[in-house]
């Protein structure tokens, strides 16, 4: 606790000097200050806490790394409630932490060793979107490094040629996006016409360890030249598949698909409903397709399956030929299991969506699940929201949530092959909100 | 607390991506509901190894087992000096050519050189040359050649290795004798060219050059062969490198010794003794196989690419891993392209005219239940 004002005063300083504005430091230094205070009092008093404070080009990024012990997780749920009258516990300021900060999440990073990420994101200013279409001379050739000037353009483009939902919001504010591929937030390249103007962008950021998610492709020649856009988006999608095919991805998955995204390059997974937000974020949801592409050769494996699940897995594994065999998840006794579960949660206020993940059991999980959603939707004040659960089903005791799942009003919606550990099963929550 | 592993291990290591092989028939077999599989993704030869080899196997006594083998592969060496007019001491023996690319790499690149080779070609180049801190320049290929001009271009004073796959794998073409000539002109004996020649004796084009003859008038010439394709040892794993004294001398020392089996070495020597009749019963079995399946991917509408070696590349309308399982369903294993950087294209053994029947019945199976799936959307 001594070095409480250390680790405050140095997350601020790092913050302003990473490059955020005073009142963004500010809020890394209370966040930290409060993340801080509670780790050095409930985490395994016999291990260090580990503090980091790094820049991650459009961020600033605390992140703790610490033993957990014998000392109860609940508090760091998302939904976990205030005791007023019980402020020693220290829960009140994780609560503080969490909404100073722009995006919080909890990972598993070993036995018992957890990751606790607080990221303030820097300010940058809105461009004005191009719609204009841009008359283009072939040959077309990929640019696999574009330079900050022809990424802020094609961002701009983008912007005014698709819907808000099928472009990073990072598109509206170039030099964010310019930051996030300088920093390796996200990887992108461009297709140049003969006079070197650009006519298309694709961009793909990590997903997990073993994943990439990419948003693309875009299109900006003239709509009526519809074999120079068929053109654009296979060397644009060709190219990135080349780029990823020999890295430690083993399968790309869409964040933004756009309908010039061509055909037969990309296996359908299913759909998901998602925000659909203007700037000031008002919208609703709209159905998104998912698309993924695995780069390698599948050998088969062995997943678990709640008996529920049984029916919607073996359709899905068939239908996409992925060789799959389900073992039989059974809920722990509910004796052996400890009173309180733990969900990780992301919650992405800018893009109106939420993805939660188990990270311990409990005897309370359904209660916690629904007392999650209630939370995040009064998070979002009622703005759409699309709220995603994810199952690894490499882990029994996750695979067997699922009756939980659906007694909180989740249907599973998609696999991601390879996702995780294993396979990942999406589930949607059926939005109340809408 | 202890850190995490991660941190323990250098950044070239952490960004590399480990090869997985494939697992044994009988789990695939089982994983995708099938009784048989066909293995058409790793160019092994169907024939099997020519007879004296084929002998040497049978009559391998299990007491041997317990004895080291030689540890430099003697008896091999001699065998392939007598083959090439060589001394045995310009030959080191692998435990498959992967070994030996590794070797030659370890010995003649430190801390800040680069190879060069083709982007899309044999991976393991990259993959060794990546791992060990080595920058690898990747040259695109040209109407699916290797580019000359381009490797050249690419060669800086760090510049240790260029490697060329001649034929090329996956796409089979291959330099003649004036463009290798020209090329290694070009380096002037800058660095090591090594020359792939795993599949070199599917060749019958007399324009094709000998790496062999190449080394004697070129000092820099490395040459890498393989008793795993054409004489179908691949189980043995045994490959090796022949080059001039001085730089066979150098490899050496990088060298593992003691890696390749004592079945290997025998049976590697052995099927040297009789290979005519062998290598000419191969090279009809591809030639028919390739008159099967051709016309077929023509008639499907489908581009293809079938240069030199024993297999061809074909492109697919739909994602080749979707292909890879949906024929995996019908007990046919062929090799993804993506990994390749040919995404959207596989690689197809070319084995017995009864499989390859039955590998084009299942290929147009899967094409045209995609072209249907797709066409209902």
């Amino acid at each position: 606790m001594n070095f409480l004002p250390v680790a405050a005063a140095a997350a601020e300083n790092a913050a302003r000097a990473f490059g955020l504005e005073s009142a963004e430091a500010l809020r890394l230094g209370l966040a930290v200050e409060e993340y801080f205070a509670y780790l050095c009092r409930f985490a395994g008093r016999e291990e260090p806490l580990r503090l980091t404070l790094s820049r991650g080009g459009t961020f600033v990024r605390a992140g703790f790394r610490f033993r957990a012990g014998a000392v109860s997780l609940r508090a760091l749920n998302f939904a976990a409630r205030i005791d007023i009258e019980d402020e020693g516990a220290g829960e009140l300021g994780l609560i503080v932490a969490s909404r100073t900060t722009d995006r919080s999440s909890l990972e598993l990073s070993g036995a018992d060793v957890y990751q606790l990420s607080a990221e303030v994101d820097r300010k940058y200013p809105l461009g004005e979107p191009i719609a204009a279409a841009q008359r283009l001379t072939p040959p077309l050739r990929v640019e696999d490094a574009p330079g900050p000037g022809l990424l802020q353009h094609c961002a701009l483009l983008a912007a005014g040629r698709y819907a808000p939902r099928l472009c990073p919001r990072s598109f509206r504010r170039p030099g964010r996006f310019v930051d996030m591929a300088a920093s390796g937030q996200y990887r992108a390249l461009a297709v140049l016409d003969a006079a070197d103007r650009p006519a298309g962008l694709f961009c793909w950021r990590a997903s997990g360890r073993r994943g990439v998610a990419f948003s693309g492709p875009y299109v900006f020649c003239d709509p009526a030249e519809a074999a120079l856009a068929a053109e654009t988006a296979r060397l644009l999608t060709e190219r990135f598949l080349s780029l990823v095919a020999r890295s430690e991805v083993v399968c790309a998955f869409s964040e933004r698909p756009t309908p010039d995204l061509p055909r037969g390059w990309f296996e359908r997974l299913g759909t998901l409903a998602m925000p659909d937000l203007a700037e000031d974020g008002a919208g609703s949801l709209a159905p998104q397709p998912a698309y993924v592409r695995h780069l390698r050769e599948d050998v088969g494996g062995a997943v678990w399956a709640s008996p529920d699940l049984t029916d919607f897995l073996r359709r899905e594994y068939d239908r996409l030929a992925f060789s799959r065999d389900l073992l039989p998840a059974a809920p722990a006794p509910q004796a052996t299991l400890p009173e309180h579960s733990l969900l990780a949660t992301t919650l992405d206020r800018v893009r109106g969506l939420v993805v939660l993940r188990p990270l311990l059991d409990g005897r309370d999980f359904a209660d916690n699940l629904a007392a999650h959603v209630t939370a995040l939707y009064e998070a979002v004040e009622g703005a759409p929201l699309a709220i995603l659960l994810h199952l690894d089903l490499a882990q029994p005791w996750q695979a067997a949530l699922s009756p939980a799942l659906a007694a909180n009003g989740f249907a599973p919606r998609l696999v991601l092959p390879h996702g995780g550990t294993s396979d990942i099963l999406v589930c949607q929550h059926a939005a109340a909100h809408s | 607390m202890p850190l995490p592993i991660a941190e323990l291990v250098p950044e070239y290591i952490r960004a590399f991506e480990p090869y997985t092989p494939s697992r044994p028939d009988p789990e695939l077999m089982r994983q995708f509901g099938v009784d048989h599989l066909h293995r058409l993704n790793n160019n092994e030869n169907a024939l099997g190894p020519p007879p004296l080899a084929c002998k040497v196997i049978r009559e391998f006594e299990a007491q041997r087992s317990a004895v080291y083998p030689s540890g430099d592969s003697f008896f091999l060496r001699k065998a392939l000096a007598e083959r090439f007019g060589k001394e045995p001491d310009r030959f080191l023996v692998g435990n498959g050519s992967c070994e030996v690319i590794a070797s030659v790499i370890k010995a003649f690149c430190e801390k800040g050189d680069n190879i060069v080779t083709a982007d899309k070609t044999f991976a393991v180049y990259e993959w060794v040359a990546e791992f060990s801190g080595f920058a690898a320049r990747l040259i695109p290929l040209k109407n699916y050649a290797y580019d000359p001009d381009g490797m050249l271009a690419a060669m800086d004073a760090h510049t240790k290795i260029l490697f060329v796959c001649n034929p090329n794998n996956p796409t089979g073409t291959w330099w003649d004798r004036d463009t290798m000539e020209r090329f290694l002109r070009g380096v002037d004996g800058r660095a090591i060219v090594v020359v792939d020649e795993a599949y070199r004796e599917y060749v019958e084009d007399e324009r094709f050059p000998d790496g062999m003859e190449l080394m004697e008038r070129h000092k820099n010439v490395v040459v890498f062969r393989t008793f795993s394709k054409m004489y179908a040892l691949a189980g043995l794993r045994v490959g090796y490198v022949c080059g001039q004294q001085e730089a066979i001398d150098y490899i050496r020392r990088t060298h593992i010794v003691y890696s390749v089996n004592a079945l290997g070495q025998p049976a590697a020597a052995a099927a040297l003794l009789d290979d005519a009749g062998h290598i000419a019963a191969t090279r009809r079995m591809v030639a028919a196989a390739k008159a099967l399946l051709l016309p077929a991917f023509d008639a499907l509408g489908l581009r293809h690419v079938a240069g030199e070696g024993n297999f061809v590349m074909v492109e697919t309308p739909v994602s080749d891993s979707l292909v890879y399982r949906q024929l995996m369903r019908r007990g046919v294993m062929v090799r993804t392209m993506t990994g390749f950087r040919f995404p959207n294209w596989i690689r197809v053994s070319l084995v017995q005219e009864p499989v390859m029947r039955e590998f084009v019945a299942a290929f147009g199976a899967v094409v045209a239940a995609a072209r249907a799936e797709d066409a209902a959307l």
